[in-house]
């Protein structure tokens, strides 16, 4: 007897070109009988139009659909995520040194007015004057010793945080940032899935 | 020892406890000790480290209410100035860190892989800006 089994596991997130086609290959992770595996390999399951935009989604149900279709006694099993997301990929649009150096000052300058304005909401002059006269029993009005490793301190402490010093990784974990981008990509993940997937929403009439 | 008395030690418990449970939980939300046993893998330190968060609290609210002179040489406060910017700077980077701004200005500007230097004018402008204000600002 052969073996008609087939096991799909959809892959999370895809890249394709505008108007590429998209095989059953393309997205998803496939265990099967070689003859079988060529066959469903090559299924079709979505023409990329321009109006899709940037995002499409796959849905299990669809490829499973299709590959019914194709050949109805194909027993097949889902392993994994139920959908994959489509991301069309065009052109990258190169950012412009301008574009880019006004970004840069306007963190610069943004982060500069902030930290005085934080130093003035907390009165760090009086703070730091009245912790000198404690240290060495000498009042000054402008106690630099401290304030300039103070000041050389802030950005130090910054960038141990992000651990941009340690450009070889120190241990195998990834920094902050890297985890707290991986976070926003999985938010949006979740929201594209909910919203672009128009098998999900459905409105009784 | 009065009512009176009683009742103000009894408020500046309280205050005390409030602000002290805050801070503490101000330090949590940001997780600088996790990241700072993280880098040093010194996790098993962990208690030792909230007992110099806690006595640092005390020693600095004690210091800042008797002012006391302990006449020490003030090259030590280069060493006072250098950690307690660190712990600021850390503060800070833990904050944008919470708000979430870098992941939204990378995807909407889509400069993913550029994003240190960006990082770099924040890290710039914490350092010049608090440099200008001791140095120039103050005096007008």
């Amino acid at each position: 007897m052969l073996e008609k089994t087939v096991y799909i596991r959809l892959r999370h997130r895809v890249f394709v070109q505008p108007k590429d086609k998209i095989f059953l290959k393309d997205i998803a992770q496939i265990i099967a009988e070689n003859a079988l595996h060529k066959q469903i390999n090559d299924c079709m399951l979505y023409q990329v139009k321009t109006e899709d935009r940037n995002i499409i989604i796959i849905d299990i149900l669809h490829v499973v659909e299709s590959i019914k279709k194709m050949n109805p006694t194909i027993d097949i099993q889902v392993v994994g995520p139920s959908q994959t997301i489509i991301e069309v990929v065009y052109k990258k649009r190169k950012i412009s040194p301008v574009y880019f150096l006004l970004i840069w000052f306007l963190l610069f300058f943004g982060s500069m007015l902030t930290i005085m304005n934080f130093h003035e909401d907390v009165s760090m002059q009086d703070a730091q004057q009245k912790l000198y006269k404690i240290m060495t029993g000498e009042s000054v009005e402008k106690p630099l010793l401290f304030q300039i490793p103070y000041s050389i301190g802030l950005g130090l402490g910054m960038i141990i945080f992000f651990n941009h010093v340690f450009k070889k990784r120190l241990n195998e974990e990834p920094s902050p940032l890297e985890v707290e981008m991986f976070n926003y990509q999985q938010d949006l993940d979740r929201y594209v899935v909910m919203h672009e997937n128009k098998e999900n929403m459905s409105r009784k009439e | 020892m009065n009512m009176r008395s009683l009742f103000v030690i009894f408020i500046g418990l309280a205050g005390g406890l409030s602000v002290g449970a805050g801070y503490v939980a101000f330090l949590t939300v940001l997780g600088i000790i996790p990241r700072l046993t993280q880098l040093s893998k010194t996790m098993k330190m962990i208690q030792l480290y909230e007992w110099a968060v806690v006595l640092g609290a005390i020693v600095g609210t004690i210091a800042i209410l008797q002012e006391p002179h302990m006449h020490l040489p003030s090259v030590l406060l280069i060493g006072f100035g250098l950690a307690g910017g660190i712990f600021v700077g850390m503060m800070a980077a833990a904050l944008t860190e919470v708000l979430n701004v870098w992941p939204i200005l990378a995807k909407r500007i889509g400069i993913e892989d550029k994003i240190v230097i960006l990082m770099m004018a924040l890290v710039f402008g914490k350092i010049l800006g608090s440099l200008f204000q001791w140095m120039y600002f103050v005096d007008h």
